[in-house]
Parts: structure tokens; sequence; C-alpha cells
């Protein structure tokens, strides 16, 4: 099959021909989910290099367990569920990691990830978006990156985090609480 | 787009009514965007198709050695029917003294046998 005519299956096709061994149809999933992914976990984990490697673990993961998937859900809600997952779990990685041999913790954590993003191409609106998200706890950070990054609905947010409509309801007006008083704070 | 415009969609955005999509549509054109580095799609690929070629080997070394197994395990069952048979010719009848080879054998003669006097 000619590359360019990959562009024109729907995801169900692109699937089937990725596991049957199809490395173009693999690779247009890949393109065509990579900003997506991006937004949330660099939303998530900081504009870093690191976030990158978090990226590719996602269609890794996502490439050996193309099988499982059985089409009843979007493929992006499936890749999304994958980002999400892996991303909470570098930070509760991280927070591990900090805890253990920082006094500063969290704090320290949050410095890093905020030291580490990419200077040159922000803009003051992007700066002003990343601090918000790293001030914000990750529980609430995850509910912010879904709304803001993705423009997901909270019925929508509430299937990718597998979590009740209530639960996330509840979560957003406590982080808008949150977000107010941090947002107060940055100049 | 001035600061607190920026905070006011970023506050809009938790409002479970509001349309999220034109908010992040807004906050794009700003500048508000993430993508990784040019080179993400090719390490992707790359990575997955690499580790597979790898595995794949791996599966077909797995795969003959199995069938060279197989083949061993063969021979053996044709030779142990082979001796079966071979004992039914010599012995004219087929019993389990016969199969082990004791049809002969006495208690005392074993004893013989094993201490040598």
């Amino acid at each position: 099959m000619v590359k360019e005519s990959y562009s024109n299956l729907d995801e169900n096709q692109l699937v089937r021909a990725a596991i049957d061994g199809d490395k173009n149809a693999f690779s247009q999933i890949v393109d065509r989910y990579q900003n997506m992914v991006a937004r949330t976990v660099k939303g998530m984990l900081g504009d870093s290099v690191f976030s990158e490697d978090i990226g590719q673990e996602v269609f890794i993961k996502l490439y050996y367990s193309l099988s499982e998937f059985r089409g009843e859900a979007k493929l992006s809600t499936y890749i999304q569920k994958i980002a999400v997952n892996l991303t909470l779990n570098e930070i509760k990685r991280r927070k591990r990691f900090f805890s253990m041999f920082s006094q500063k913790g969290n704090a320290e954590m949050y410095e890093f990830e905020v030291a580490d993003q990419d200077h040159e191409n922000r803009s003051d609106a992007k700066e002003l978006v990343n601090k918000a998200l790293a001030k914000l706890e990750p529980k609430f950070r995850i509910i912010l990156t879904m709304r803001m990054l993705q423009g997901y609905s909270t019925k929508e947010t509430a299937e990718i985090l597998d979590l009740p409509l209530g639960t996330v309801l509840s979560r957003l007006s406590r982080a808008q609480e949150q977000l107010r008083d941090i947002l107060n704070k940055l100049s | 787009m001035k600061p607190i415009r920026v905070k006011e969609l970023i506050i809009e955005s938790l409002s479970a009514e509001k349309d999220t999509s034109a908010i992040m549509n807004e906050l794009e054109e700003s500048g508000v965007n993430y993508s990784f580095g040019n080179g993400f799609h090719d390490k992707v690929i790359d990575k997955i198709y690499s580790a597979s070629l790898t595995v794949r080997r791996e599966v077909e070394l797995v795969r003959s050695m199995n069938t060279v197994f197989y083949r061993i395990a063969l021979t053996g069952a044709a030779a142990i029917i082979i001796m079966l048979i071979s004992i039914f010719l010599t012995e004219g009848s087929l019993s389990i003294n016969s199969v082990f080879g004791l049809s002969d054998s006495y208690n005392e003669s074993i004893v013989c046998m094993l201490t040598g006097n």
C-alpha cells in the first residue's frame, strides 16, 4: 500500500493492519496521535526531555497491547488512558525519589519540572499555564490537562480517568479553588 | 494574549458547563501548544520494530529447538517399539517381565548379580 493512502484509513483499519505487522499503519497511528499524547504527558510532567521518554513508552505499550483493543471505545480514548496511567506512575515514582533523597520533597520536584523546561520556544501564556499546572496536585492537574489542553467534556474526562462523573465534578470545583489561589500568587 | 485573559481561560476550563474545546483553541492560538521533538516518530518506530525483530529471532530459535527435540523424541519412541518387537520375537510372548528383560531371572540370581558372589 502507498504510504499516503494510510492517512485515508479509519482507526479500526489502521489497528487491524498494525496487528498484522504493517509498519506503515502503526507509523500512521503515531503520526495521528503524537500531539495528543504530548499534550497529556507534557501537561502533567512538564515540557522536558523526560516527557519524550514517557511519550515513547506510551506508543510502545500501545503497540504491544493493540491486540487487546476491541474497538468498543475510540482509539484516542484507549491511547489517552495509557498516557494517563504512565504519567501518573511517573509522578508517583518521582514523588518516591524526591521524598527519599530530598528534605524539600514535593516542592523540589515541582522546581525540577519547571526548571527543566524549554525556555526558548515558550510564549508568556504557555509559561503561565505550565506554572499553574506544575503547582496543582496531580489529581487536579490531570483534570485540568484533560479539560484545558485536550478539550474533553466532563463525561469524556470521567471515562478516560475511570472515575465516576460525581468525582470528576467535585474535583473540578476543588481544582478551581486551588487554581484561584495559585494564579493570584503568580505574577 | 494578556496574562489576565490566560488566567480567566484556565479557571473557565474547570467549569463543568463550559465548552472546553473553544478554550483549548484560544489557548493554542496564543502559543499554548505541546509537541514532541523532530525525531520522536522515528525513535518510536525504531524502538518497536528493532525490538520485535529480536523477539522474532528468539521465537525462531525456540521453534527450531522444539523441532530438534521432537525428532529426538520420535527416534527414541521408534527405538523402544523396535526393542519391544524384538523381545516379542525372541521370547515368543510379550509380558511385563520380558519388557524389563527379567523373564529368566530369579530373586537369588539378581542378588548374585548385584553382589558379584
